[in-house]
């Protein structure tokens, strides 16, 4: 503590606090790293844009992998089941998190969600995010990679409006292909759009109605899905 | 956004050490907010000034050092700011986290901070 002499009545100080606000999510996200690493579950974040296809891509992920892996997934939604529905018809272990009036997931919540799964029984685990290109980004989860999902029917400039998001992305996905001409959207300038923003973020362009390119994101995130 | 709970969490904060301290009064606190989160500054000092209203800290100055994304690359050896791509034609300012020199992706070492350096009370 550092004295300042001051003139006005009362001894006056200044405190060096240091304190790190992030650091109470940061702190368990590295927890929740710890123990699916313990048991040897790859934990996958899905981040993405309201309606982009972030549960469709999870569904597809789910059919070409489940053959070989042991799949869960956690849907992160405010307050509705209707995509935790989906994917529980998969035939997987499925836990709902609602955030309630809250934008993102944080790390509390994925936490307290683990504790609902087998771990013991787990080789792959999805993350589906709140629809939001901004704030889970500054929400790390403790996953090993991140996806970000977007849509060619959000227009050309999704990417470039939220440049965040992407920084830390492992992979980028561009689903709805099948409606880029009708869209009058290039894919090759928003993968570009990508890559000028981090060129560490794998590009991969899909239709998650048909499967068009879920093999190449499954490939993308180191995950073999040869059978 | 989330400005008015990181706001929350500042002045809960704030205020707790301020108690353990046996303050009277809460004079000034240095944040440092990093350019690459995504808190609005005027909208952290109007949310602080209400949460502070009927608390010591109530008037107390609220000193904002904003800290400049910066990064490292390990393929050149580049450490320094980020550079920024400029789309004139759209007037959209786009940060790039790849290395400004040669291209390869950056590790951030700068640029996300939201730390309260230090505190100013009276006691």
């Amino acid at each position: 503590m550092t004295q300042i002499v001051q003139s006005e009545p009362g001894e006056i100080f200044d405190i060096e606090l240091d304190e790190n606000l992030k650091r109470a999510n940061d702190l368990i996200a590295e927890e929740n790293r710890k123990q699916l690493q313990k048991h040897g579950i790859r934990a996958i974040d899905v981040m993405g844009s309201v309606g982009a296809g972030k549960t469709s891509l999870i569904e597809q992920l789910v059919r070409l992998l489940k053959p070989r892996y042991r799949i869960a997934a956690f849907k992160g939604d405010l307050t509705s089941k209707i995509d935790y529905e989906r994917i529980e018809s998969l035939g997987i272990q499925a836990v709902q998190i609602n955030t309630g009036r809250e934008c993102h997931l944080d790390a509390n919540l994925v936490k307290k969600a683990l504790l609902k799964l087998d771990l013991t029984a787990l080789d792959l685990l999805f993350i589906e995010n709140v629809g939001n290109l901004i704030c889970p980004a500054d929400f790390p989860l403790g996953s090993d990679k991140r996806i970000v999902v977007i849509s060619v029917t959000e227009g050309p400039y999704m990417v470039v409006k939220h440049p965040f998001i992407f920084a830390d992305a492992d992979v980028a996905v561009i689903n709805k292909i099948d409606l880029a001409r009708p869209m009058d959207v290039d894919t090759d300038k928003l993968a570009g759009d990508v890559r000028n923003i981090n060129a560490r973020t794998s590009v991969v362009l899909t239709n998650c109605r048909t499967g068009e390119g879920v093999k190449q994101v499954a490939a993308a995130l180191g995950i073999d899905s040869a059978s | 956004m989330h400005e008015f709970s990181r706001a929350s969490q500042i002045v809960e904060a704030v205020l707790g050490e301020a108690e353990k301290q046996h303050a009277v009064k809460v004079i000034e606190v240095e944040l440092d907010i990093g350019d690459l989160t995504f808190l609005g500054i005027e909208q952290v000092r109007f949310s602080y000034e209400i949460l502070t209203d009927k608390t010591i800290a109530k008037n107390s100055k609220l000193k904002i050092n904003q800290i400049p994304g910066r990064g490292r690359c390990d393929s050149c050896g580049y450490d320094g700011q980020l550079s920024y791509l400029d789309d004139e034609q759209f007037h959209i300012i786009v940060p790039t986290f790849n290395c400004p020199q040669c291209g390869n992706p950056l590790s951030i070492s700068a640029g996300r901070e939201c730390v309260i350096k230090r505190i100013r009370i009276r006691k």
